[in-house]
């Protein structure tokens, strides 16, 4: 009986500091949720104010002279970073499945398939100053150059080339930090769609690719869908690569794909200790709102994400043969 | 039945626990009950960093059992882990503020040198040439209102220059910097107009250029320069030798007189003739923007921030002596430190009003 008491304890203390994580962040963050306001996510300043001068008292609570939160740039370069990663690890990512589900014998497609699942084993860090050393001189010297003198009539395809640092070398690091996740859900859902499903299309007189383009595919497509949304949810979330690589833009909007851009989990840490300078402590709190806001998008995403998947094991089972 | 094998063996297993546990507690209750020496933790500004990286083999050499972490992470972090208690020594280009000395009681921002800045920039063949800039033209260059190299301003203040017609790459510190603090200073002290919209201070609200970019610490601002072209950047005098290694050029700025003059021993010592007499009790003394033909404006104290309350008396002394022998002139304010960071020593009267603050340390 103490048994079960106490196992149900240790269970249960999981969800529970899910909650209460998300609880301190709200409740820490609650003078600066009122402070802000709606424009919080609306307004393109961040403006830590004047630390040196005298807090002053605005609507009732005080702050540094000049001080205004306002987070739009985060919220757009958080969107575009994850969007063109998922653009680059998609398709990247659809194909590995494939070559490693349907064109590979069984043990080179063990020996292949660790591989690509060592490089989920990576440390983000490592990506970064991978990024940094080798990536950003490369794409800032010879790619982005080259790539606005052949794309650079389309919108966000011209322009200054920049110094490598931006949204796109973010977006190309991101997609190799989330491309595992993607190959390996999509390749075990391949492998384990029944061989008569194969056998009965090929029977028909169908060939090798539009066995998977036609047939396959789209019978996985929500755990395509699912594994995307996952990826898409660790992609969010990735701080110190993006951090490392993205220019730390502050207060703009880019221009153009090659431009600097800041993400929110990058900012909570870089700003970090500017804002402990604070005295009136409006500047951590206002960092906590920003991690309060992405905790909850990724909270959303993930769940979001499980569902997807969770279907689809059920509806497995269901569809064994029409 | 195989319980007396199985009670043995429990009996085994329980005597070797209670050993291990035994030993374990015995070493851990030795170790403390015995002379622990006192580990300092040294963090904050880059600007800093190199000069206790020279203080502190030498002294700890002199001293066996002492150990000092030096960290170079920006005079933002130096300040708050002082606060906080995580370091003992606080790194800071920049003294606390006043709402900030109002909050955190006991708090000394003690001087122990004296540093400038340099304003660096990449300009592929003619980082040779040093460039005359001033602190407006510097404000409109880092206000996105200059944007291009060739601009008439630049143009004006340096005639026999060929200046490029390319697009300027301002770079900043996006960590809590008493670089940032240092540079801001001098923009808002030579410029009206930065100082009533951007003001001064360890982090500011640098205004929008597209492709501005951000740099993390002293190194990182060299790094950036370097890989760069056509990139202006504001960087500590400690890090004159690798700015040189990168090939980057040195500005001449325009002080208070309307001189321009490049960073050096005497451009230094005389805007600290002009205002280290102005030194309140607590030492919170901005340097920037002296009076003088041959005052470089850009000069600061480097201030260690330090809790007048120390955890231990053993702690307390630690920090005192290692503070105390940094302001001696035959210490660590000696040529041969400071003259490798590109340092100032502290006039006598100011090291005497830093050895009154360090005195009072418990």
């Amino acid at each position: 009986m103490r048994f079960k008491t106490g196992l149900a304890v240790a269970a249960g203390a999981l969800p529970a500091s899910l909650v209460l994580i998300i609880l301190f962040l709200t409740i820490y963050a609650w003078p600066a949720i009122l402070f802000n306001g709606f424009q919080f996510v609306t307004s393109n300043t961040w403006n830590l104010g004047n630390l040196y001068s005298d807090p002053v008292m605005v609507n009732g609570v005080q702050i540094s002279p000049g001080a205004h939160y306002g987070i739009l740039f985060l919220i757009v370069g958080t969107l575009l970073s994850t969007i063109i990663a998922l653009l680059i690890a998609v398709p990247v990512g659809v194909g590995a499945a494939v070559f490693l589900a349907e064109a590979v014998p069984g043990r080179l497609r063990l020996a292949l398939s660790f591989f690509v699942e060592l490089l989920a084993a990576v440390p983000s860090v490592v990506f970064g100053l991978w990024g940094y050393v080798v990536v950003i001189p490369f794409l800032g010297h010879y790619l982005f150059p080259f790539m606005i003198s052949v794309l650079g009539f389309l919108p966000f395809f011209g322009g200054p080339p920049g110094s490598g640092y931006g949204l796109l070398t973010s977006g190309v690091v991101l997609s190799l930090m989330i491309v595992p996740l993607i190959v390996a859900t999509l390749r075990d859902a391949l492998v384990s769609q029944p061989a008569e499903a194969r056998e009965a299309v090929t029977a028909l007189g169908a060939t090798k690719f539009e066995v998977v383009w036609k047939v396959l595919l789209p019978s996985q497509s929500r755990v395509l869908i699912g594994a995307s949304i996952l990826a898409l949810g660790r992609a969010l979330g990735e701080t110190m690569a993006v951090l490392m690589v993205s220019g730390n833009a502050l207060n703009y909007l880019p221009g153009n794909i090659y431009t600097p851009i800041s993400t929110m989990a990058a900012f909570i840490v870089s700003q970090l200790d500017s804002a402990l300078q604070d005295p009136t402590d409006m500047a951590v709190k206002s960092l906590a709102e920003i991690a309060l806001i992405l905790s909850l998008i990724s909270l959303i995403i993930n769940f979001l994400a499980r569902i997807l998947l969770s279907f689809e094991k059920q509806g497995a089972r269901r569809a064994t043969f029409a | 039945m195989s319980d007396k094998g199985s009670y043995s063996r429990k009996a085994t297993r329980r005597l070797v626990l209670g050993a291990a546990l035994g030993a374990t507690l015995a070493y851990g209750g030795f170790a403390i009950a015995a002379d622990a020496p006192p580990h300092l933790l040294e963090t904050g500004s880059t600007l800093l960093y190199p000069l206790f990286n020279l203080w502190v083999p030498d002294y700890t050499k002199a001293h066996a059992g002492l150990e000092i972490t030096t960290q170079g992470t920006g005079s933002g972090t130096g300040i708050s882990e002082a606060i906080s208690g995580i370091a003992q020594i606080g790194a800071s280009d920049a003294y606390m503020s006043e709402a900030q000395m109002k909050k955190t009681e006991g708090m000394l921002n003690v001087p122990l040198a004296i540093s400038s800045q340099m304003i660096n920039y990449n300009l592929p063949g003619l980082n040779d040439k040093n460039l005359k800039l001033s602190g407006p033209v510097l404000a409109d260059i880092y206000g996105g209102k200059i944007t291009m190299w060739d601009d008439a301003q630049l143009k004006a203040m340096n005639p026999d220059v060929d200046l490029p017609h390319q697009t300027i790459i301002p770079v900043h510190r996006t960590d809590g910097s008493g670089d940032t603090f240092i540079f801001s200073q001098y923009l808002s002290s030579s410029t009206p107009s930065w100082s009533s919209s951007v003001g001064f201070g360890t982090t500011i609200s640098w205004p929008a250029v597209q492709g501005g970019l951000g740099a993390e610490g002293n190194p990182g601002m060299v790094n950036a320069a370097k890989g760069n072209p056509y990139s202006i950047v504001y960087i500590g005098i400690s890090f004159k030798n690798a700015t040189s290694a990168a090939g980057l050029g040195e500005a001449m700025l325009q002080n208070k007189a309307g001189k321009f003059v490049l960073s050096s021993k005497e451009t230094v010592s005389a805007a600290v003739a002009a205002t280290a007499d102005k030194t309140p009790t607590d030492e919170r003394l901005s340097l920037i923007f002296a009076d003088g033909d041959n005052s470089y404006p850009i000069i600061n104290f480097e201030y260690a921030i330090v809790k007048q309350q120390q955890p231990s008396p053993d702690m307390a002394a630690a920090v005192r002596e290692f503070l105390e022998w940094a302001i001696k002139p035959d210490g660590g304010n000696s040529a041969q430190y400071l003259d490798q960071v590109g340092f100032v020593p502290l006039p006598p009267a100011i090291a005497k009003l830093s050895a009154t603050q360090l005195a009072s340390i418990k």
